[in-house]
């Protein structure tokens, strides 16, 4: 047993508060550093899961997990990371997004790290390359943010006459700016008057949407981040709500109530953050695993909050949804 | 005894044992045809397989291309609908909900540009940028779409996005100039789908590159998304070594290093190869299978080779060294030692044969050294009869009908009186040498001698037909040889004679004598009555008993002479003697 090994054992003793059987000594243990709740990355954790055990691992059976939850308070992230950085875990997981994966590698230079993001891991400054990762991070990029433009583009197809939309921003997320700008140029070329919305928190999220009321924009445009796609329940709630139509990065929203998503495919980024995860656990460096850009970009409709809206979808909206919820 | 002595002996030891022979010849047996047979058959096996792996592992890559050119043609299928129609001057609604929905149905394309006749665009849909409708760009002279106009189909070079994600543009006109042309960015990352479900044999994959020899598919996406050149050089080199035997399948090594064996077919038009791979140890499997087994059945052959020939030697060599003390005790003259063998077999039956040899040896034995005793104090005549005869039960005392036979010199004791003792000797050993022949020629037993006298038995202890005739026979060769002899030594003394007496009659035989020196010899009135013949009987004279002379009987005419008295006997006693003239013939 090497020295690594006996301080997973005692991470993993730590973590399950159990002694430690002699079977969990041969165990590996995964860090896994979530920014929320364990409620909202419930699906996403079945997609992780899913990915490691294609490549043999069954968690609890093969491989132990130690979890780290900041339950929405970004700001706890880095003193999380550190702490799995601290039981010597044999990998960090560090999905929901760039403040995450940035938490985990500001820890640990050594302990190899496999994120997963909405943004070019490029320009947030988490790899260098995407086909050469170096150091020791890699991970899987969805295409959410690139997708942000792509969301006003199918609001002004839903609200053609529309003359004012809403887009919702959380500044404290590191892609808000290039989003803002991409959202802004989007809608000079759709001739389309765009008014930002800020939330950084749960509370400023009513604030939002009376907001968008108040101005009598057609509908809202939120822009890709972690923060608004955990909470797409919350979202959907506030629409139905205030009779507001809005599309979001998630297919959470569609699915609780709201009216369309367009983002990436969020199983399949977390199925391959699961899948590198279980390949560096056989010995893999991260630094030859290239990031995997998700190839997946989903649009779900609900065709029910479209009724109640009053605002039916146009043919090219239902030819392009991936997914059409009745 | 000395027998034991006797097997104790060094005997040389053998230069080969029996253990080896037979594991030599058992070796040959069993193992040579097995290693003949698994060696051909590997050799065979391999050449065999060998062929039949490049037919297969070429069909497997001719599968793959064909799998891999049926995704692209599908792709080109979807799009040719895109430019069936002509472009109107105004936009095209319907033709953009086709897009968007082709966008839907192959996720594969990233974006489509549409152009029309005069190569602007007017129509543009992304997953990603933002959907354009009579964009109006110029795209008349773009490589793809002079490329689409010119075949039919114009397939553009694998480009690696942020130096990663392999994309390729697809552009394909309509068969009327008037619909236009459709471009396609397609993500390459979606044939992984295909390359990753094509399976060669358990473990053998296949990859795809491109004309200048980047990886475009491979079942290990992050191989592809690396786009590093230096590690697809062995998956380089394996296409160089294919096409340098004219696309036959070569073996060589993999990114991993494995050794493969790798066979390649070229999808037309894309220039793409797509190699199909498979491990040499796994595509090889059957062989090493025979091999092992002809290894394991080798080892196996040689274990019972061995095992039949220890047994083998085992069972022989018990008997053997059975047989070999058995005679090595029977030759050092322990001859009531037995070989006790129950084997059963040819072994069982030398056995018995030493057996009876050796009970034939000590009763051959015995009787030599019983006549070995007996002439110890035997006569040597009487001796030499036993052992001649061979039975000493012939010299037990008995009472038979014999014919005695007595004769000595005349005139004897003067001669030696007078004469040098050398030249007595030397008469009485041509004397004895003379009558001893003649005796032993006619199967009599010379019982006794005393200087010039000589007592013979006929018919003891050795019977014989006629004794009589054969004693009086006898005599008359006596009187004839000796009367020879006396030629020469009468011109000593003149007075020489020589006289035979000889009587028929029962009288016991057998031993007599002390345990130094035994005679055989003969007691009756009979041997008296002889002796006394030969007393008085002249030279040249034979005197014959009426017994004898009747039985012998008209067989050689006898003179009857006058009766004599003799000593010891109170009536005078009928005499016969046998012609001079007869002895002299």
């Amino acid at each position: 047993m090497s020295r690594r090994d006996v301080i997973a054992l005692a991470g993993a003793a730590a973590v399950h508060g159990a002694p430690a059987f002699a079977q969990r000594s041969a165990m590996p243990v995964i860090g896994y550093l979530g920014s929320e709740t364990p409620e909202a990355y419930a699906s996403r954790l079945d997609a992780f899961r899913e990915g490691l055990a294609e490549t043999g691992y069954i968690a609890g059976r093969d491989v132990s997990i130690a979890f780290r939850w900041a339950e929405g308070q970004y700001q706890r992230l880095p003193a999380l990371a550190a702490e799995l950085a601290g039981l010597q875990v044999s990998v960090i997981v560090a999905p929901g997004g760039a403040e995450v994966a940035l938490a985990a590698k500001s820890v640990t230079a050594t302990i190899p790290i496999v994120f997963e993001m909405g943004g070019d891991p490029v320009a947030l400054g988490v790899v260098a390359s995407l086909s050469r990762p170096g150091g020791n991070l890699t991970g899987v990029s969805s295409l959410s943010v690139e997708a942000s433009s792509k969301r006003l583009e199918f609001m002004r197809e839903l609200l053609p006459t529309a003359r004012l939309l809403a887009a919702a921003v959380n500044p404290s997320s590191p892609t808000s700016k290039l989003q803002a700008a991409n959202l802004q140029a989007a809608a000079d070329s759709l001739g389309v008057r765009l008014r930002f919305l800020t939330a950084s928190n749960e509370q400023e999220f009513d604030g939002v949407f009376a907001g968008a009321q108040q101005m009598q924009a057609g509908g809202i445009v939120f822009t890709s981040d972690p923060y608004f796609a955990y909470r797409s329940k919350r979202l959907a709630e506030l629409a139905v709500q205030y009779g507001m139509p809005a599309i979001t990065q998630a297919r959470d929203f569609p699915a609780a109530g709201g009216l369309m998503s367009y983002g990436g495919d969020f199983r399949q980024s977390h199925r391959h953050t699961g899948v590198y995860a279980g390949r560096i656990l056989k010995g893999e460096k991260p630094a030859d695993l290239p990031v995997q850009r998700v190839t997946k970009v989903e649009l779900f409709i609900n065709l029910k909050a479209a009724r109640e809206l009053g605002t039916p979808f146009p043919p090219s909206l239902l030819s392009s949804a991936d997914m059409v919820i009745e | 005894m000395p027998g034991l002595n006797a097997v104790a002996d060094p005997v040389p030891a053998p230069r080969t044992s029996l253990f080896a022979k037979y594991f030599i010849a058992l070796f040959a047996a069993v193992v040579v045809p097995l290693l003949v047979a698994g060696g051909s058959e590997a050799w065979f096996g391999y050449r065999d397989q060998r062929a039949r792996l490049n037919d297969l592992l070429e069909a497997e890559a001719r599968s793959a291309g064909a799998r891999i050119q049926d995704y692209i043609e599908g792709i080109q299928d979807q799009l040719q609908w895109t430019v069936q129609l002509p472009w109107s001057a105004s936009a095209d609604e319907r033709r953009r909900l086709d897009a968007l929905r082709l966008l839907r149905q192959v996720p594969a394309v990233v974006s489509l540009t549409l152009v029309d006749a005069v190569g602007k665009e007017r129509l543009f849909v992304s997953r990603i940028g933002l959907n354009r409708v009579e964009g109006g760009e110029d795209h008349s002279a773009s490589p793809a779409v002079i490329g689409a106009r010119a075949n039919g189909v114009w397939f553009g070079p694998v480009t690696f996005h942020g130096g990663s994600e392999p994309f390729m543009t697809i552009a394909i006109a309509g068969n009327r100039s008037a619909v236009g042309v459709v471009l396609a960015e397609i993500n390459l990352k979606f044939i992984w789908e295909v390359i990753s479900a094509i399976r060669v044999g358990r473990t053998g994959e296949a990859f795809v590159l491109d004309q200048p020899g980047r990886l475009v598919a491979h079942p290990d996406i992050s191989l592809v998304l690396r786009a590093d050149a230096a590690a697809t050089r062995p998956l380089q080199a394996l296409r160089a070594g294919i096409l340098a035997r004219s696309g036959e399948a070569v073996a060589g090594r993999d990114t991993g290093g494995n050794t493969v064996l790798a066979a390649m077919a070229q999808i037309p038009g894309l220039d793409w190869s797509v190699i199909v791979k498979q491990p040499v140890t796994e595509a090889l499997g059957p062989i090493y299978a025979a091999l092992w087994r002809t290894g394991t059945l080798l080892v196996v052959g040689a274990a019972l080779a061995l095992l039949f020939a220890y047994l083998l030697a085992q069972h022989m060599i018990g008997p053997i060294r059975l047989l070999e003390d058995g005679v090595a005790r029977i030759g050092a003259g322990q001859f009531d030692h037995r070989i006790d063998l129950a084997t059963g077999d040819e072994f069982e039956r030398v056995a018995t044969r030493f057996n009876e040899m050796a009970s034939e040896l000590a009763v051959s034995q015995e009787r030599s050294e019983r006549i070995g005793r007996l002439k110890r104090f035997l006569a040597p005549q009487v001796a030499e009869l036993v052992d001649r005869t061979g039975d000493a039960h012939v010299l037990d005392s008995r009472r038979v009908e014999v014919v005695v036979v007595f004769c000595d010199l005349r005139g004897f004791t003067a001669f030696s009186a007078q004469t040098e003792p050398e030249t007595v000797m030397d008469v009485l050993s041509a004397y004895y040498d003379s009558l001893e022949s003649i005796v032993s020629a006619h199967g009599a037993t010379l019982t006794n001698f005393s200087g010039d006298g000589m007592m013979i038995l006929v018919n003891a202890p050795v019977p014989c037909p006629d004794p009589a005739l054969r004693a009086v026979t006898m005599a008359c060769d006596m009187q004839t040889s000796v009367q020879k002899l006396m030629v020469g030594w009468r011109a000593l003394d003149d007075r020489l004679g020589f006289g035979v007496g000889l009587a028929m009659g029962p009288a016991t035989v057998g031993r007599i004598g002390s345990r130094g020196r035994l005679d055989y010899t003969a007691i009756g009135n009979v041997v008296n009555l002889a002796s006394r013949l030969c007393s008085s009987a002249d030279d040249f004279e034979i005197l014959i008993d009426r017994v004898a002379a009747e039985a012998v009987g008209s067989s050689l005419p006898l003179v009857e002479l006058e009766a004599r008295t003799l000593k010891g006997f109170e009536e005078p006693v009928p005499v016969f003697a046998i012609g001079l003239g007869q002895i002299d013939a």
